[in-house]
């Protein structure tokens, strides 16, 4: 599943493209004709690191895991309390989310790991279902339906001066950027790990990864630990961006999003996803579609992908490319 | 008495849920698809039913029937078109694009059929019958009644007939059944049929219980989704079970504690069913 990104990482047309996206990526704002471009960019970067952190528990260990919207929703609101109940400052909060969602993850994969694949996946769906009926109903420490308004912008300082403020559609973007750069090079460099190609290993062929030493449980908790750590701080900076938290954090919506993202970017294959979160992020917005039709059309999207392209783009690129150099040799 | 009151209308709601939890798990028993659109084939069979008896005027019964034919006949497209191309071990494939189906179908519905709830008014409507000195809707009865009515067919055509023998057989043994000249994708459409009319049946028999609309399948997929994983992934009796059992939690957890304690109901139950025996009160103790 993994293997077109794993061989030859940086062939010279690879490396420039990246650097082409890294620049277009960093200057936006200066360019970017209003700040509603800016600001769906910036919800693109949220939904390519969420995804990211989907894509290392499904594309690479191969658990396909309905938590994420979970893990999402609950470092976005460790992150709300913690700065509006307990006067933490975002970053901190953000830190703390992300170690929430570790430490919940782990617990909850301890049990969950237990089970069949499939049960895996129901119980993952109803860990983020129960999260939504907790955010819900436990008013006295979440709000309930009302949710938790008002909440600061995070700020970047240098001594006094504030360098970037993310009070502005450009500073927040900036800000995202940047977390989320420093997040997702961190898991391509995990990835491409010792650890990385074990949780590939688990994925192929289990009993093989078992005889060659490889703890099967551990890569797959581990695997889904980092994914649930990516989507909590991803999560827990988003609601500074929302300035309020409330159930719909938890929505369903969030989930159909990071899965179409990772299904049509193909499982396994890191870049094709993060650039599947820029199009379908700005898709809907470029053909202003009613919100039903729009998941209509995702929906569609998603059939047809999974009938006719199991791999996804990135899996059907690698596909052709193989072909090719076999002719050719 | 108000225990026994809350026991019964469990035991009501349960039966219901078993209409939809045992066609799931028929479907994932021969397939191995879990089901993701199943919820909003449900919701088929509801606005089948307020259609047909809104706008056509048919009596409960015949457009009961006539929903649950209608929901089956979508349910063998679905499986001719999508459902027989997926192979085994292909379960996530399954999932996702039963999951784009059902997400397809929600947003057509919301789209052509507007997102504003609508009750059904039905010739059973607001009357009670009396049963040992309680009191239940009849609505509520007949709905019982035609749960315990099909599962027992259901029941009957498995144990019975060559045609449900085979479905069994291709559940507990594949390659054994292609040995002895059974033709699965035939014997799977079977059972793609049977579970997706049992669930357009449990939408019709619940729509004038409940209110109508797109979205109400959402919360009773996972609910299904509990009841399967409860009683055994792919076991029919261990899912009429954990019906009952949900049904009745659910129902206590409403009467005598909160609103909000018998949504978590379902929860508390499956996770202490993880706890206990992770494989489902039934479930055989492989790992897939």
């Amino acid at each position: 599943m993994a293997a077109a990104s794993m061989n030859s990482p940086w062939p010279p047309l690879r490396r420039l493209g990246l650097s082409a996206c890294a620049v277009i990526l960093f200057t936006l704002p200066l360019w970017s004709p209003s700040d509603y471009i800016t600001g769906i960019a910036t919800l693109a970067i949220f939904f390519a690191v969420a995804s990211t952190g989907l894509n290392v528990v499904y594309g690479y260990a191969g658990l396909l895991s309905f938590a994420q919207v979970g893990f999402w929703g609950l470092g976005a609101y460790v992150s709300a309390l913690l700065v509006t109940d307990h006067g933490f400052s975002p970053w901190t909060a953000i830190g703390c989310a992300g170690a929430v969602c570790v430490f919940t993850s782990l617990a909850g994969g301890l049990a969950a790991l237990r089970v069949s694949r499939d049960a895996f996946v129901v119980i993952t769906l109803s860990f983020s279902l129960l999260l939504q009926l907790l955010a819900r109903s436990w008013t006295s420490l979440t709000r309930g339906a009302m949710g938790i308004p008002g909440l600061p912008s995070p700020q970047v300082r240098l001594g006094d001066a504030i360098l970037l403020d993310g009070n502005t559609a450009s500073g927040f973007y900036w800000i995202a950027l940047g977390c989320g750069a420093l997040v997702v090079a961190a898991t391509w460099w995990l990835l491409r790990s010792r650890v990385g190609r074990a949780f590939v290993a688990v994925n192929l062929d289990e009993n093989l990864a078992r005889s060659q030493g490889i703890s099967v449980f551990l890569h797959q908790l581990s695997a889904f630990a980092l994914s649930a750590l990516i989507g909590g701080l991803a999560g827990a900076l988003y609601v500074f961006k929302l300035g309020i938290v409330d159930p719909g954090i938890f929505d369903i919506y969030y989930a159909q999003m990071m899965l179409i993202i990772v299904i049509v970017g193909g499982a396994g294959h890191f870049w094709f996803v993060l650039l599947m979160s820029f199009v379908f992020t700005a898709l809907p917005e470029l053909l202003r579609l009613a919100p039903e039709l729009r998941m209509i059309l995702f929906g569609l999207v998603l059939i047809i992908t999974i009938q006719f392209m199991p791999q996804g783009l990135g899996g059907y690129l690698a596909d052709r490319r193989n072909r090719m150099l076999r002719r050719t040799e | 008495m108000l225990v026994s009151t809350l026991i019964l209308n469990g035991l009501v709601m349960g039966a219901i849920y078993a209409l939809i939890g045992v066609g799931l798990s028929l479907i994932f028993g021969v397939l191995e698809i879990v089901n993701f659109a199943h919820g909003q084939i449900y919701t088929l069979g509801a606005l089948a039913l307020a259609l047909l008896v809104g706008h056509f005027g048919f009596g409960f019964l015949p457009a009961a029937f006539v929903s649950a034919l209608g929901v089956a006949a979508f349910g063998y497209i679905l499986y001719v078109l999508f459902l027989q191309h997926i192979r085994k071990g292909e379960f996530e494939r399954g999932i996702i694009l039963t999951l784009g189906i059902g997400i397809v179908v929600q947003n057509a519905l919301i789209y052509f059929y507007g997102a504003t709830p609508q009750i059904v008014d039905t010739e059973f409507s607001f009357r009670d019958i009396n049963f040992l000195g309680l009191r239940v809707e009849m609505i509520k009865a007949i709905a019982v009644g035609f749960a315990i009515v099909s599962i027992t067919a259901l029941h009957l055509v498995l144990t019975r007939t060559r045609f449900g023998m085979a479905i069994r057989a291709l559940s507990q043994n594949r390659e054994a059944a292609l040995v002895v000249g059974m033709r699965p994708e035939v014997v799977a459409g079977h059972a793609v049929v049977i579970g997706t009319a049992l669930a357009g049946l449990a939408g019709a028999v619940l729509a004038p219980v409940f209110t109508v609309h797109p979205l109400m399948g959402a919360p009773i997929l996972f609910k299904a989704f509990a009841i399967v994983i409860i009683g055994g992934l792919g076991h029919l009796p261990g899912a009429v079970v954990a019906s009952l059992i949900i049904g009745v939690s659910e129902s206590l957890a409403g009467g005598l504690g909160s609103a909000s304690l018998q949504d978590a109901a379902v929860f508390l139950v499956m996770i202490a069913m993880l706890q206990f025996r992770p494989m489902g009160l039934f479930g055989k103790g492989v790992r897939i």
